[in-house]
């Protein structure tokens, strides 16, 4: 067993983290489901929108350079 | 070894789901929450409006539009509000979008901006407006389009604006500053007017230049007559 848990050489990140989930294969499918929803959940409402302006789509005026 | 090249494959699978949803997120969820805020501007003015034209009647209140058909000063625009419609047919028949005012990223995504500092709507000088071309509802997306003699039609709530595009969309750089001066220059025009200028970037989702049409103000008339003849089908 390495320091990172998930490096032990039996599976990867998301092994661990299915590994980590609680009951059976249904409640483990159902809870990866909700766990990925809210990723993409903080992505849409937070990340994206602060990553967005970084393009330059917004650049629509002349002189604000 | 195996560890390094599961650990590579799970990194590359995640961002490369990472980098689809932002597509996503550009292309289509933008446009949806531009739609939605877009709406929902529009949908303040029209109750500011028949707020205003409600309390007018007896006594005008002196925060609102000095009586006459043309209003000599109106009160200064507030920074990130909207305060017009613009229709422009061209575009399309339904094509109608609030104008807030300040060209700020912020306001940009809720309409079209008016570039503070330049004339306002209907009065002596340039009235100066920038919208995206793509995201965010795609606002100016047929741009290219707009051709010498369309309308272009505003609404402050208490009159109708018809300006007619003078010139074919122009390129230029976006340190061209001079094409929203009053007289802009390359526009074509000599002596100060009732101007309108719109602005977008060129190419179509680049911002190495800025695409430009000049337009003069052709009519103007209150809201009690009806739509301008522009706008009816």
């Amino acid at each position: 067993m390495s320091l990172v848990p998930w490096c032990d050489g039996r599976d990867g990140m998301y092994g661990f983290i299915w590994r980590l989930l609680p009951g059976n294969t249904w409640i483990k499918a159902l809870l990866s489901i909700v766990l990925a929803l809210a990723v993409v959940y903080v992505l849409f409402q937070y990340v994206f929108p602060w990553a967005e302006p970084l393009l330059p789509f917004n650049d629509v005026t002349v002189d604000n350079q | 070894m195996r560890v390094v090249v599961r650990t590579f494959s799970e990194l590359c699978i995640t961002v490369g789901t990472v980098i689809v949803l932002f597509v996503v997120y550009v292309l289509f969820w933008t446009g949806v929450k531009a739609d939605t805020a877009m709406d929902d501007q529009i949908e303040q003015l029209q109750k500011q409006w028949a707020r205003n034209s409600a309390t007018a009647e007896p006594g005008r209140s002196s925060s609102t539009e000095s009586p006459g058909k043309a209003p000599e000063k109106p009160a200064a625009y507030k920074d990130g509000r909207p305060f017009a419609v613009m229709y422009i047919p061209r575009l399309g028949f339904t094509w109608n979008k609030p104008v807030l005012e300040g060209t700020r990223t912020k306001t940009l995504k809720k309409g079209l901006g008016h570039y503070a500092g330049t004339a306002q709507l209907g009065q002596r000088g340039n009235f100066a407006v920038a919208g995206h071309r793509r995201t965010y509802g795609d606002p100016f997306k047929d741009f290219p389009r707009l051709r010498p003699g369309d309308p272009v039609v505003l609404t402050d709530g208490t009159s109708w604006f018809t300006y007619r595009i003078d010139t074919k969309p122009y390129r230029t750089l976006p340190s061209d500053t001079a094409v929203i001066d009053p007289v802009p220059r390359k526009s074509g025009y000599t002596r100060e007017g009732r101007y309108l200028t719109l602005t977008t970037c060129d190419p179509e989702w680049g911002h190495s230049h800025r695409l430009i049409v000049w337009a003069h103000l052709d009519e103007t008339q209150p809201v009690e007559a009806g739509k301008p003849e522009a706008l009816r089908r």
